[in-house]
């Protein structure tokens, strides 16, 4: 019975793809996190999902069929524009990355809201998991190996522009390089992901289980760890609640990841009351 | 250290069977029993009344919406995984066609088996044959009797073109011929004549479907077409009144509505649930009413009442308050009573008494 439950919706070939696709993403989602999170740049990804919507409007107005194309090459320029601008202005960031992810935003508003039709992309905003299509999930497969293999290789150097960015830069780390590098990489990641996660939650999933992690964790190996399984588990939870109590997936993902990071939080304040 | 990583394990362990658990009762509070059963499934609320009117009372048929029961129109409704579930399991999916139903052709993509029943007519050569065979007889029946006397009239005076177009489309039908309008609006099920042909579309797709129940179909859908004409008999006693009158209708479902009074639109503005007004717009609808010298609005009281009272204070115009139909009570007789109400609505409007 009990795995029979768990079994059972993977008889119809959507769920299989949502159930692939949640299996490397989340992972993903996780290991970035962490580092999103220690780097402060959750307004970063933000930002970049809310201009997939801009994305989407180019490629109608374009007229291309697969808006994912258009959506990931706004994005990658999104990113890079803002860290390029990010690092040269006198202005905080945050202020900087709230005037374009506003201006992006309304600019894809104004495109698709045009004739009063932007009902038509009122899913990206809740995500629709029934968009997943195998030809997606090969993408994310695609990335999910760069990403690790990025990762990998380039960690110390990201982490040590994390804790100090001069101190790095004296060491001959490519500072810049590296920072255009991840913010390319998320922006890829969360364009692939927005069409089923949503717009209005996809950060959640980025930052939070590495928050909660963060509650818990004392080394970098352990935040990761607890990073990826809480961000796996949610998913799988999520998709498997979704699936049977028939409410958007997204949210429901986001909801378990929630319900960790405050049980996590309270953890780590009994501990240190202790 | 140690207690950390039980603690998690915990953690994860509790919200797991939480989970399972409550989707375990869930799922068992909404199980019915399906063995042996066949499972229509409609794609919203005017479909489904349709269908229930036609197989409701039927022994071994299942009928079941599509998930949400508020959706209200189709526009920007996404299914969900329960959705696609029941749609995995259907034997017959009834829907209003004409691409009301976006989300149709992945179905068709994810279900090549799934028997689709598209109710609009005109689009599916099979429904022409639909009307040849049952409601030839019918439509001509209804034409030559209940229009014969006021349609001549009509014809005499100066709205002949209008009405002939009308007239010819019924002819067509009745014909069996190719009938090629396109229908970039779907909301066919607000006028009672197009109503009956989906009702007359479903009926045929659905015995052709459960041949085994095609007798009680025929019967319970000529039973309800009864009920229908009895409505666009109401309706007609209104056409000398309303013939030509032009009006401006704050969704487009209404045209379906003013076609079966012969009225004519001025201009129509989509309101729905998603749609924002820009100041633009009211303009244009102020310039409408003053270019054309409207008088009656047809408004949906859910999305339309904010802009027809700015329109009232500005001009002196009736709003009629009609329901789109598309939510309500799932009981057989929701759609004749809230049509009924329509009537009686217009039918105060155009100056005669409400029964």
């Amino acid at each position: 019975m009990v795995l029979e439950g768990f079994t059972a919706f993977l008889e119809y070939g959507f769920m299989r793809n949502a159930f692939l696709a949640i299996l490397i993403i989340t992972p993903l989602f996780g290991m970035l996190g962490t580092m999103i999170v220690s780097r402060k740049m959750a307004f970063f990804s933000d930002a970049l999902g809310h201009s997939a919507l801009t994305g989407i409007a180019i490629g109608v107005i374009l007229g291309v069929t697969d808006t994912n194309v258009t959506m990931i090459v706004f994005g990658i320029a999104f990113a890079l524009l803002l860290n390029y601008i990010g690092s040269k202005s006198g202005i905080s960031t945050d202020t900087i990355i709230s005037v374009f992810s506003s201006c992006s935003v309304a600019i894809g508003l104004v495109i698709l809201s045009k004739g009063g039709n932007f009902s038509k992309y009122s899913s990206l905003l809740v995500g629709d998991i029934l968009s997943i299509t195998p030809k997606e999930i090969f993408y994310l497969l695609l990335i999910f190996v760069v990403s690790v293999l990025f990762y990998v290789l380039c960690f110390n150097y990201l982490h040590a522009a994390s804790i100090h960015r001069t101190l790095a830069i004296s060491r001959h780390v490519p500072v810049r390089l590296m920072e255009n590098i991840f913010a390319v990489m998320i922006a890829v990641i969360v364009m692939l992901s927005i069409k089923w996660v949503g717009i209005l939650i996809i950060n959640a999933l980025l930052i939070l289980p590495a928050a909660s992690s963060r509650n818990l964790a004392e080394n970098m190996r352990e935040y990761h760890f607890f990073s990826v399984l809480f961000s796996l588990f949610s998913g799988l939870v999520g998709l498997f609640v979704s699936y049977y109590t028939n409410v958007a997936t997204g949210p429901v993902i986001v909801i378990i990841a929630s319900i960790l990071y405050f049980a996590t939080y309270l953890y780590a304040r009994v501990l240190r009351g202790e | 250290m140690r207690n950390k990583y039980r603690f998690t394990a915990v953690l994860l362990l509790a919200i797991a069977v939480c989970a399972y658990l409550l989707t375990g009762i869930y799922v068992k509070s909404e199980k019915t029993d399906t063995d042996g059963q066949f499972l229509v499934v409609t794609s919203f609320y005017p479909m489904y009344i349709a269908a229930l009117n036609v197989a409701g009372d039927c022994e071994n048929i299942r009928l079941e919406n599509l998930s949400e029961p508020q959706t209200g129109c189709l526009h920007d409704f996404q299914m969900t995984p329960e959705d696609m579930k029941l749609l995995s399991t259907a034997d017959v999916f009834v829907v209003n066609g004409g691409g009301m139903e976006s989300f149709l052709t992945d179905v068709a993509k994810q279900y090549p088996n799934l028997l689709i029943v598209e109710s609009m007519t005109g689009e599916h050569a099979e429904e022409e044959h639909v009307h040849e065979e049952e409601h030839a007889a019918e439509e001509e029946h209804v034409h030559e009797e209940a229009h014969a006397a006021e349609e001549e009239h009509v014809h005499e005076e100066e709205h002949a073109a209008e009405e002939e177009h009308v007239h010819e489309e019924a002819h067509v039908h009745a014909d069996g011929s190719v009938h090629t309008h396109s229908h970039e609006n779907t909301h066919v099920w607000m006028s009672v004549a197009h109503h009956r042909e989906q009702i007359a579309a479903i009926t045929h797709g659905l015995c052709e479907a459960i041949p085994a129940y095609a007798e009680e179909f025929e019967a319970n859908a000529a039973e309800y077409d009864a009920k229908l004409a009895d409505l666009q008999k109401q309706q007609e006693e209104l056409v000398s009144l309303s013939t030509g009158k032009e009006i401006i209708a704050f969704h487009e479902a209404y045209e379906y509505l003013a076609e079966d009074y012969g009225m004519e639109i001025a201009y129509t503005m989509n309101l729905d649930e998603e749609r924002q007004i820009s100041a633009g717009e009211v303009a244009d609808v102020l310039a409408a009413v003053k270019e054309h010298g409207i008088d009656l609005i047809f408004a949906e009281e859910l999305y339309g009442r904010g802009l027809a009272e700015t329109v009232q204070k500005e001009a002196d115009v009736t709003v009629c308050y009609l329901d789109t139909l598309v939510r309500g009570e799932y009981e057989a007789d929701s759609y004749i009573k809230g049509m009924q109400k329509n009537i009686d609505i217009v039918k105060s409007a155009l100056g005669m008494e409400a029964p």
